[in-house]
């Protein structure tokens, strides 16, 4: 197959990059799942940051958005992520997307951590789904070819440029397209911890496949790990539960039924940062303050009954299913592995430090420092997404070839699965643990070498496919065992705590806007910590 | 951990030439969700089970199954010992995975206006609800109608009212969804019953934009007939010879003692097409001390309209219908009609009590009658079962007089207007009950809506009766034993 753009992820940045680059060219969207119903846009609950109201300003969306980061960010794309983002909710409005409205029919908004005002429109506490409804809409109004249910396994290569893409279809059929350009759009991977709010597609195949392409990442370190996630049953460890409860007015308490965030952040409470938020919930829990399932009490029972059932129906009506009535006792939650804020390198065009491969979205890394503000994420894929699509869709046509030794050595790398020995699922699992234990909130250097340990031996299994439909989930747990060890490296590089990144080991003596340290790098090739001398 | 038994649907069109079940022992955690149990099974047991998933937490709507026939989201639903688990009731490409995507790509999409208007605070409170479908599908598995006629289905219909409300959209979309088998719907509930967002098609999706096919001139003659008939005559139906109400007296004492005593509420069926049920039904009520009070100028409930969607004169019908019974002092009103049972529960603003007759014999618990020598099977009315959650009460009356044996729930294809309207589809819904009815191999039908009994009579060569009609049978048959018996 042969097309102008590829895009590959269908989340919020996907969708949107292929509206954009439509308009352009022949685009193809390849989604590894159903598009529309993978990823994390489609589960993102509380909401969307645009700076609406005349008392609000970019400015402060500005500042809060890099004082959230801990100064990471990098503050061009920061830039454009405040300016743009009220144009893309602009988008979505005039798409049929139905935000809650205020009497005065303006998208409504509500306040979450970490910001000043409250800027965070919503859709009930079903933001991204609502999102995710109207993208796709929109995007069947587009010429968008898309090829649902195929995993892209790797990406072709003409001499330094990325020239399209293998993927794999749920009969096991290989088919490889060329595009002039390549959109990454395939979200994040926190599904490499044992405890994540990420749905089973985020994975990381995009840090792999950009990696493995030659792609510059950087501050693969800073994973956020959300506040408050389900603790129960077993199986349900882990599943979001919005900041909008506590935007809502939802407070937080420990076994003891002390309001704990006081000693913690005294001013901003329940809606400080997330990174302080989690490192409160696990300190009270690792000092034995914790409930008897191992969390800590999200209670709004002191909210009215009418406003649960309307601004959180989600939550209420998850938690009925577990047999807990949010309107009547509180909540158990703990932190769960939630966004990975690094990602490959890109400029304002989304362009990554390969030629003719763009990223956007949670794949994308820069805009979110070393924490993301809750709300940014969403405003992050229509914003990226645009620009990478745009600029996908503008660039020239050009020659490209896809050289049939890589198509033979990825044939190669399939058949080989059939002689494996271990399951995708066992290693998935090792890795899980392993990555819980010692990559999570708090990290030491011997710990995150042992763990980096497990990944190379864990990466030096043969991986069994049983049939052609584990074709895909072989190489989607390589993509994982890639990933994780970028998040450890990462971590090694950064010998400073920052952010969500938090070193045990490590006194410092600065504080985040006076760190020494910049992004960290990793490629094929080098790997590394930038040093900045500070003015 | 806990171990669980489960049998799960297999096929693989590469590999097989005709789909089975396999039975599965699992280990799985307490609290475990159905989905968990098809991850035990892949990681233990068999890699190659296929399956969909994503969101794992109810929201993207991609593992909808059917367990033990009903369909379920895979993550949200409680894994359960013994059920068995199937694919969703649409083409299946391996195992547990259909084929979404025809479905998918019927739902309608927002075609934007020129100018851009922002929907008010009410829109968007009238619009969300419809919103919160996932489009799992589980309303697509479940329709009936969907099975037998050319239709886009529940959620597809869902989506274009909401883009009916929406200003923000350009195109004629109620003209759309008329086109597209609006009036295909028998109103049987099943979509709602299944959704997991709980999302009520039916009433608040499908007969609000039946309504706004009635201002735009797009209701259905045969539904137009109906509506005339009611407002000239009081009634929905024509009579066939003396009415019900004609016949009776006013108020019916009881040969015993009273032990209650209910207004009763004939509706248009049993008044005018089938009065021997009514009959029949009173003489049940007399056995069993129960006083009936039946005002005469009681009126069509309007449920015929209401699922029609010709709204005008629904008010005027309700009010007659609260007045008749409100000027007696009547505190309970009984109903035979599971049509008009539902209605005057969920339409009506009743200042009365409503009670199902099957509801009050099983509460005032009746003389037992004598058994009569018949296998029956029970064809339990929409309107009745999802209606008004009315499921256990008629079996326990019939197993009094008969041995029972049970056929799926599904629809006969009377509701709706679909009778009326689409006969060719009722027609096919019935003949599909027909073949349920062979298969239990039962000597009679037995229901509880007039709509049904009157449907079914015309496609099974098997007696239909109403409920109280076996009832009353095993009465008689009771009188004849001790008759028989010498003193």
């Amino acid at each position: 197959m042969d097309c102008h753009v590829l895009v590959i992820g269908s989340g919020g940045a996907g969708v949107r990059a292929a509206i954009e680059a439509s308009g352009y060219g022949e685009t193809i969207l390849v989604s590894k799942t159903i598009a529309g119903k993978g990823g994390c846009t489609t589960m993102a609950e509380g909401g969307y940051n645009a700076v609406l109201r005349e008392q609000d300003s970019c400015e402060a969306h500005f500042d809060d958005t890099m004082k959230g980061g801990a100064y990471l960010n990098d503050p061009a794309l920061v830039r454009l992520l405040v300016d743009e983002a009220p144009e893309r909710m602009e988008d979505l409005l005039r798409w049929g997307a139905v935000f809650d409205v205020t009497d005065c029919c303006e998208v409504a908004q509500r306040p979450f951590g970490g910001q000043r005002f409250p800027r965070t429109c919503y859709a009930g506490d079903r933001t991204g789904h609502e999102m995710m409804l109207t993208l796709m809409d929109r995007l069947a109004a587009t010429g968008t070819e898309v090829l649902q249910e195929v995993t892209i396994v790797h990406l072709f290569k003409d001499e330094n440029t990325v020239a399209g893409a293998l993927g794999i279809d749920r009969h096991g059929e290989l088919l490889a397209i060329r595009s002039d350009r390549t959109v990454l759009a395939t979200g994040g991977g926190t599904r490499i911890y044992d405890i994540s709010t990420n749905s089973s597609s985020g994975t990381g195949d995009g840090y792999a496949l950009g990696f493995r392409a030659g792609a510059d990442l950087v501050d693969m370190e800073q994973v956020q790990f959300h506040p408050t996630g389900a603790v129960y049953p077993y199986d349900a460890r882990g599943r979001l539960v919005t900041e909008a409860v506590r935007g809502e007015g939802g407070i937080l308490k420990n076994a003891l039924n002390e309001r704990f965030m006081v000693k913690y952040d005294p001013e901003r409470m329940e809606l400080s940062t997330r990174d302080v938020v989690s490192r409160s919930i696990a300190t009270e829990i690792l000092e034995g303050r914790g409930t008897p399932h191992g969390g800590v009490y999200l209670d709004v029972t002191h909210l009215p009954r009418a406003q649960i059932e309307s601004k959180l129906p989600v939550m209420l009506e998850q938690f009925l299913k577990f047999g807990v009535d949010i309107r009547e006792e509180p909540m158990e939650v703990a932190p769960t592995a939630h966004h990975i804020m690094g990602g490959l390198r890109i400029n304002s065009d989304g362009e990554t430090t390969v030629p003719c491969l763009h990223a956007c979205g949670e794949v994308a890394g820069g805009v979110h420092g070393a924490n993301r503000l809750g709300g940014n994420a969403l405003a992050d894929t229509q914003v990226f997404g645009k620009r990478a699509g745009e600029a996908a869709g503008k660039a020239k046509k050009r020659v490209k070839r896809i050289h049939w030794e890589e198509i033979a050595a990825q044939e190669k790398r399939l058949s080989a699965f059939y002689d494996g020995r271990v399951l995708p699922t066992t290693v998935a699992r090792s890795l899980q643990t392993a990555m819980w234990d010692g990559a999570g909130i708090f990290r030491t250097a011997k710990e995150l070498a042992k763990t980096l340990d497990v990944i190379n031996h864990l990466s030096s299994l043969p991986l069994k496919a049983a049939g052609y439909s584990n074709l895909e989930e072989c190489c989607i747990v390589q993509n994982m065992l890639i990933t994780a060890s970028l998040v450890v490296k990462g971590a090694l590089l950064r010998k400073e705590s920052r952010g969500a990144h938090v070193r045990r080991d490590v006194t410092q003596a600065w504080d985040a806007q006076g760190s020494p340290y910049g992004h960290t790098w990793q490629s094929l090739k080098v790997s590394g910590i930038e040093t900045e001398v500070k003015a | 951990m806990k171990e669980m038994s489960v049998r799960v649907y297999r096929f693989d069109p590469k590999e097989d030439q005709k789909p089975h079940f396999q039975t599965y022992l699992v280990q799985v955690n307490e609290g475990a969700r159905v989905l968990n149990v098809l991850h035990a099974i892949h990681d233990e047991h068999d890699p190659t089970l296929s399956y969909r998933y994503c969101c794992g937490s109810g929201q993207c709507g991609s593992c909808a199954v059917r367990v033990n026939g009903e369909p379920v989201l895979a993550c949200m639903e409680e894994a359960r010992e013994g059920m068995t688990i199937e694919p969703l009731d649409l083409p299946v490409q391996k195992d547990l995975m259909v084929d979404m995507e025809p479905y998918l790509s019927e739902i309608s999409a927002l075609v934007p206006k020129d100018d851009f208007t922002m929907p008010t605070p009410a829109v968007v409170e009238d619009i969300k609800p419809f919103r919160s479908c996932i489009e799992c599908l589980a309303c697509v598995s479940a329709c009936p109608a969907l099975k037998v006629i050319s239709f886009a289905g529940p959620t597809a219909m869902r989506e274009d009212l909401r883009l009916a409300l929406d200003p923000r959209d350009s195109e004629d979309r109620v003209t759309e969804a008329v086109k597209s088998g609006l009036f295909t719907c028998t109103s049987c509930q099943a979509c709602w019953k299944v959704c997991p967002k709980n999302i009520q098609i039916p009433g608040k999706a499908i007969e609000k934009l039946r309504s706004l096919a009635n201002k735009k001139g797009l209701t259905l003659p045969r539904h137009q007939e109906v509506a005339q008939l009611v407002r000239d005559t009081g009634r929905s139906v024509t009579r066939l010879g003396p009415t019900f109400l004609e016949q009776i007296d006013e108020v019916l004492e009881p040969y015993g003692p009273v032990r209650a005593t209910v207004g009763f509420f004939v509706g248009c069926m049993y008044n005018q097409r089938l009065p021997q049920a009514a009959f029949d039904a009173m003489e049940v009520l007399r056995r069993n001390g129960i006083r009936v009070i039946i005002p005469k100028d009681q009126v069509c409930c309007g449920s015929p309209l209401l699922r029609t969607g010709q709204w005008d004169i629904l008010d005027t019908l309700k009010r007659k219908n609260i007045d008749a019974f409100v000027s007696r002092n009547i505190d309970t009103v009984l109903t035979m009609c599971a049509g008009c049972g539902s209605t005057l529960k969920n339409d009506y603003k009743t200042p009365y009590r409503v009670i199902d007759i099957n509801e009050l014999l099983t509460k005032y618990v009746i003389e037992p009658p004598a058994r009569l020598p018949l296998k029956a099977t029970y064809h339990d009315p929409c309107h009745l079962l999802r209606g008004q959650g009315i499921r256990d009460q008629p079996r326990e009356l019939i197993t009094q007089v008969v041995d029972l044996v049970e056929m799926p729930a599904i629809c006969c294809g009377s509701g709706g207007g679909v009778r009326s309207g689409i006969p060719e589809e009722a027609a096919a819904l019935a003949e599909r009950r027909r073949e349920e009815i062979e298969k239990t191999g039962a000597d009679i039908v037995v229901s509880s809506c007039p709509f049904c009994e009157f449907h079914i009579m015309e496609h099974t060569d098997r007696p239909v009766k109403n409920i109280t009609t076996l009832l009353l049978d095993g009465y008689r048959e009771k009188d004849r034993k001790k008759a028989e018996k010498p003193a």
